[in-house]
């Protein structure tokens, strides 16, 4: 039990957060209602969710800059709220709305951030020129924050949570607003500092390819509750979206597939048809017979799990 | 936390704001505008009413008084104003900092800059008006401006805690009621004059005793008994008190998100 609790990253349970407003009339607005939830430490975990459903509340308190109102987080072994001065050396963030102060210029700001950590000299320098480059910040050193396009803030926001070396990185949106070019190097980035350094990287995203392609584990926060959790795969799985059997066909419309039983449904995508079966395994050689029986000529066939996407509507109705 | 990293921690933060202020052309209207504006409009008034050069020095010291703390108490405000204006608080809080790197590192270049505001006003009111700044000599004149900068570094982290308390909608709430307790430290008057009411809340400022004994040495009786020693015991407790009321508001602001707010 101890060694499973030295494993963990992050070990959160039953934490409740409500903010209140207003005066005299007071709202309360909950934005946490019990979760538990624990994060392996190397893993890159995903938080996802519709707007407003408590993610980056839930980042937040993680990364020490909100305190839970009830339950225990532990973030490294530490306990989030009693020892946040030491967590605070071994961790940071950076966030896909990034901010800085708008006369610094980029090596500036790392600098910066830097001596905060303790890093002074030969190695503060050495630091900065490290993390510029890594992030391809190099013909922008010298250049002011607030001439820099939303892109490159984001890289300076991705050296700045660098800069400590931490041991988990809290990432929130990170390729938000980034052309695609860019994003690609940016996933490519956190795949590689989890794999080359060992980094636990908790991320909060839109994009559920990004999610697919980079987490081990995700959990779907609504309404200030994890609703599932689990692989990308598993999650697929455990809602049962089923699998998709694409086909091209010709003639390319065949009206009674979706009549055939364990056919849940059929929509034409690019000249293709694709039907969403119950379970792929029993269902393509029937859907194959039958078609072949009909006369219908099949030029290509591709079976495939239902995209994150589907899993995330499914999940935020 | 060791010594260099504390040392390490004040000196990013002193050195942040001085890169700000020396690239943006309105600190230097700050900076140099109003002080000069303040010396030459009393420095004029005072030979319009004809006063006697000893009285002249007494309104001098005031202005100058005012204007150097107002420079460096902006300063220390910087520590907090320059992160909710940019809207970095949050990586700022992220980050191993304590509010005393913050205000420590910011009062340092307030100091800087105020000092060269009041060579600039004290060369101005020798030049324009006989004012002699170093009359009382170079200990009481050090005594002075140490009395300003601690007056100043008090309103400043006043105005920090304030803000990190209401949120950015507080900074002119925040101003407003600290420069209207400044101007009863006796700025341009002796606090004999004030009513009983006003004088006990002008006895309650640091800045009185400092202002009060370097006038002394203009030919003005000392009000007080020991004022450099009330105004530094003053200044010691409202340094405590204001350090703890940001540390609070800082804490406040965690838990209710205002420090999250603050920074979208």
């Amino acid at each position: 039990m101890v060694s499973f609790l030295r494993m963990l990253a992050i070990d959160a349970r039953d934490v409740e957060k409500t903010f209140r407003s207003g005066w005299p009339r007071r709202r309360e607005t909950p934005a946490l209602r019990g979760v538990s939830l624990t994060v392996e430490r190397g893993s890159i975990f995903g938080l996802l969710g519709p707007n407003g459903a408590g993610k980056t509340t839930l980042l937040s308190i993680l990364a020490t800059l909100l305190t839970p109102d009830r339950g225990t987080v532990m973030v490294l072994g530490l306990d989030v709220v009693r020892e946040a001065g030491a967590l605070r050396r071994r961790l940071n963030m950076a966030s896909g709305r990034p901010s800085f102060l708008w006369s610094l210029r980029v090596a500036e700001i790392v600098a910066f951030y830097g001596r905060l950590y303790g890093l002074s000299g030969a190695a503060l320098h050495r630091r900065v020129d490290g993390l510029i480059e890594l992030c391809e910040l190099g013909p922008y050193r010298r250049i002011p924050y607030s001439d820099l396009s939303t892109g490159l803030k984001q890289r300076v926001a991705l050296a700045k949570s660098l800069v400590n070396d931490p041991e988990l990185l809290f990432l929130d949106e990170p390729t938000l607003g980034l052309d695609p070019d860019v994003s690609v190097r940016v996933r490519a980035h956190i795949a590689r500092l989890r794999r080359e350094q060992g980094i636990t990287i908790v991320l909060t995203t839109h994009y559920m390819r990004e999610a697919d392609e980079l987490c081990d584990e995700i959990a779907f926060i609504k309404s200030g509750r994890i609703l599932a959790r689990g692989t990308p795969g598993e999650l697929k799985r455990q809602i049962r979206l089923g699998e998709v059997v694409a086909l091209r066909l010709d003639p390319a419309r065949v009206p009674w597939l979706a009549d055939v039983p364990g056919v849940l449904r059929c929509v034409e995508v690019d000249g293709w048809v694709e039907c969403t079966v119950d379970e792929a395994e029993k269902r393509l050689p029937e859907l194959l017979r039958a078609l072949y029986a009909d006369g219908v000529v099949i030029r290509n066939v591709q079976v495939r799990e239902p995209e994150l996407e589907e899993v995330f509507v499914e999940l935020a109705k | 936390m060791s010594w260099r990293n504390e040392l390490l921690a004040v000196w990013a933060v002193t050195l942040r704001n001085a890169l700000m202020g020396a690239r943006n052309v309105f600190f230097f209207f700050e900076l140099l505008f109003w002080p000069i504006v303040g010396v030459l409009s009393i420095g004029l008034m005072s030979r319009f009413l004809e006063l006697t050069e000893a009285q002249a020095s007494f309104v001098l010291v005031g202005t100058i008084a005012l204007s150097v703390v107002n420079v460096c108490q902006l300063e220390v405000a910087y520590a907090v104003l320059l992160d909710v204006w940019s809207k970095s608080l949050k990586h700022q809080f992220l980050a191993p900092i304590g509010i005393r790197h913050l205000t420590l590192g910011s009062w340092v270049v307030g100091m800087v800059r105020s000092l060269a505001v009041f060579v600039l006003l004290a060369a101005l009111g020798r030049w324009a008006f006989g004012f002699q700044v170093l009359q009382p000599g170079w200990l009481a004149l050090a005594t002075f401006l140490l009395g300003c900068f601690l007056t100043a570094w008090v309103v400043g982290v006043a105005v920090c805690a304030l803000i990190t308390l209401f949120g950015n909608r507080a900074e002119a709430f925040a101003w407003a009621s600290v420069n209207m307790v400044l101007v009863l430290a006796g700025i341009y008057y002796p606090i004999s004059v004030l009513p009983d009411s006003i004088a006990v809340i002008a006895r309650a400022i640091p800045l009185t005793y400092f202002l009060d004994a370097y006038r002394a040495h203009y030919g003005f009786a000392s009000e007080f008994r020991s004022p450099i020693a009330t105004g530094l015991a003053l200044s010691a407790l409202y340094a405590a008190l204001a350090h703890w009321a940001f540390l609070a508001a800082i804490h406040r602001a965690r838990r209710t998100g205002l420090l999250l707010k603050m920074s979208e």
